[in-house]
């Protein structure tokens, strides 16, 4: 039986189902014991919560890092509120036992984080409800599955990963994760990706499905799941696997390395991130720099636009990480396939061809400024943030908005708030136009980045998700190509750098290319930092050009895309 | 009770560390010490009050104190968000 998921952190896990189902915190059979002993019970379990968690902060820094240990130190930290406690013992003096008062008090809390304006304040509505489960646990007498303890091959299945849970997870003992819930870039699959475990996140119903010591395997690169799997089934993973190990081991080399080809040249590898803790990975994965941060993840899942004070702060937070590299931020994107319902915007017939991305922006300018106005004083700290603009597709756009930006910077100086100064002003290079008039950008831009997915889409006239048609979309078209030489030419005419923040940047049938057209920065995916620098090691600029050249003379994508698939093989 | 009004002035406002500055420090008062803050009354030895009251940088609050060291508490309180919670 095959489960569907998202593909949340590569690799291939077999092995037995462990399933963790939630822990019943069921207190109802509790009698109220007197106000003293509650009273001493609830100030016993404050102190044994106190102590595990500490063991439990300990055993994480050591094997995961200081900043998944921090969120159990800070746990902690609110845990010992006296007010908190008060609350508590006033429960229990109006008839509540201990259990009963630490749910009702914490659920008040988390309840309270839950409902605030600002998104980092609200994630502590989760810690909160950690803190709950975990002291119900301790005042039951409920002990949880401890995963240090689970034999070799386990897989783990749960409805989420706390923070708790993953003081057990290792490569030694867990050989996969698979979760009810959960996404891309939700605390499971950074903490997935950094433990490099593989994991299949969003299963609806796994814990339903899948029974303790089911034969399971996890396809962490395909986001899917195989529950009890044939013998053929399991011998052809099992050899991916082993495929996958091999290769991880091979590139690792390649983590504190510098990014050159085959003759010394130096190029820059960045990584796509689109969240904060995003960033943490991004620094752990050996990539030089962020080169494409997506804002965009600041304004959904909520119903009114988040302010600068919340936007600063994720921006701040980002630069903070990435100190002494370097991190470009594309202004809010929206629009086309990315709807955000509170922006009340309008149905549109073409949407991708409509009131979108830079063009939105520009004609709101008072949401607009305040995005602007955050990036500004995120980049006061570590100097290290660039603006991007996305979509653009005309002079005028580039000029509107840097007269926003110079209104911004008068204001914030009458306000007296530091803020960067010579912050760069960049532009995505993602539509036929503006590969066009490279030429004419280049003089009002301070740095190109080409974005080749819209790229893409745009120069063929093609979408994307349409089955029809879809054959079109292809990077290897001698159309998209001529766009992104033309574009990289035009930058080091105007001497600004490029980059490419794209899928194509990642494409190893493509590095040769870029590389001989003097792309100097390469941005990809965190999962693809070490492939791609592997690829651009293996290149001589001799060789490169040969390629290039033999490519560019051919007339078809098909053509294009077998000469250098046979190429890069070669 | 005696009371001050100043401005928050470190770039991450009241987040857990700002925040443990802040309550650590006034927990060593025996007196009752309230922020006052977009329109809110807040508990300033609580730290759950304090970050679910979402103080950013450049909000104005009164700090009150009342009872034992109630002076020796406010200037405490001034002087520590003034020199940004060891946020700066």
């Amino acid at each position: 039986m095959i489960l569907q998921g998202i593909a949340a952190s590569g690799g291939v896990g077999l092995g037995r189902a462990v399933c963790v189902r939630e822990e019943k915190l069921d207190y109802s059979g509790v009698a109220y014991s007197g106000k003293e002993s509650e009273k001493d019970r609830l100030q016993a379990a404050l102190e044994e919560f106190e102590d595990r968690t500490d063991a439990m902060a300990k055993r994480i820094r050591e094997r995961v890092g200081e900043k998944e240990a921090e969120i159990l130190i800070g746990q902690i930290t609110m845990l010992a509120d006296p007010f908190m406690h008060s609350q508590m013992e006033e429960a229990i003096d109006n008839g509540s036992c201990a259990e009963a008062a630490v749910d009702a008090i914490c659920t008040m809390y988390a309840d309270m984080f839950a409902g605030v304006e600002d998104e980092l304040m609200r994630q502590r509505a989760t810690d909160v409800r950690d803190i709950r489960d975990r002291l119900l646990a301790v005042l039951l007498g409920v002990t949880g599955v401890d995963l240090s303890q689970l034999p070799a091959g386990s897989v783990l299945v749960a409805r989420d990963l706390t923070p708790s849970m993953t003081v057990g997870l290792s490569r030694e003992n867990i050989a996969g994760i698979l979760t009810e819930v959960g996404g891309r870039t939700s605390h499971s699959a950074i903490l997935a990706r950094a433990l490099e475990l593989p994991a299949v996140l969003s299963v609806p119903k796994a814990l339903d499905l899948i029974k303790d010591g089911d034969g399971l395997i996890v396809d962490g690169s395909e986001g899917k799941a195989i529950l009890n799997p044939d013998e053929s089934t399991r011998a052809g993973y099992l050899k991916r696997q082993q495929e996958f190990f091999a290769r991880r081991a091979a590139l690792e080399v390649y983590r504190d390395r510098a990014t050159v080809d085959a003759d010394g040249k130096v190029y820059h590898l960045y990584a796509n991130i689109g969240s904060v803790a995003e960033a943490e990975a991004a620094a752990q994965s050996g990539a030089e720099g962020i080169g494409l941060f997506r804002t965009e993840f600041l304004f959904m899942n909520r119903t009114s636009l988040p302010d600068e004070g919340v936007q600063y702060e994720a921006y701040q937070a980002v630069s903070k990480i990435m100190a002494g590299k370097e991190v470009i931020i594309r202004t809010l994107d929206v629009g086309g396939d990315k709807a955000i319902e509170y922006l009340g915007m309008d149905k549109e017939d073409n949407p991708f061809l409509g009131h979108r991305a830079i063009r939105y922006c520009l004609d709101r300018p008072e949401l607009y400024k305040v995005q602007l106005r955050a990036l500004l004083r995120a980049g006061a700290g570590e100097k290290n943030i660039k603006i991007m603009l996305p979509l653009v597709t005309c002079v005028e756009e580039v000029r509107a908005a840097r007269e926003l930006l110079d209104q911004c910077k008068d204001e914030l100086d009458a306000e007296g708030l530091p803020y960067d100064r010579d912050i760069k002003v960049g532009i995505m290079a993602e539509t036929p136009s503006a590969a066009l008039i490279a030429d004419l950008l280049a003089k009002e831009s301070d740095f190109f980045s080409i974005g080749t997915n819209d790229l893409t889409q745009y120069t063929m006239a093609v979408d994307r998700g349409n089955a029809k048609v879809e054959k079109l979309y292809k990077t290897f078209q001698p159309s998209v190509l001529r766009s992104i030489r033309n574009v990289i030419a035009a930058a080091k005419e105007a001497g600004i750098p490029v980059g490419m923040c794209g899928e194509a940047a990642a494409d190893p049938c493509l590095a040769p290319l870029l590389m001989t057209w003097g792309l100097d920065e390469f941005s990809v995916s965190i999962s693809s930092v070490l492939d791609t620098r592997a690829n651009i090691h293996r290149w001589r600029g001799e060789k490169a050009k040969r390629v290039t050249q033999e490519a560019m003379g051919l007339s078809t994508a098909a053509g294009v895309e077998g000469y250098l698939s046979a190429a890069v093989s070669d | 009770m005696v009371s001050a009004k100043t401005k928050v002035i470190n770039p991450q406002g009241m987040h857990m560390r700002p925040a443990q500055v802040f309550v650590g420090e006034m927990g060593k008062f025996k007196c009752d010490v309230t922020l006052l803050c977009n329109g809110k009354t807040i508990n300033a030895k609580s730290i759950m009050n304090l970050m679910a009251a979402c103080i950013k940088q450049g909000c104005e609050i009164e700090i009150q104190c009342s009872g034992e060291q109630e002076n020796e508490a406010l200037a405490r309180a001034v002087e520590l968000v003034d020199s940004g919670l060891g946020d700066l």
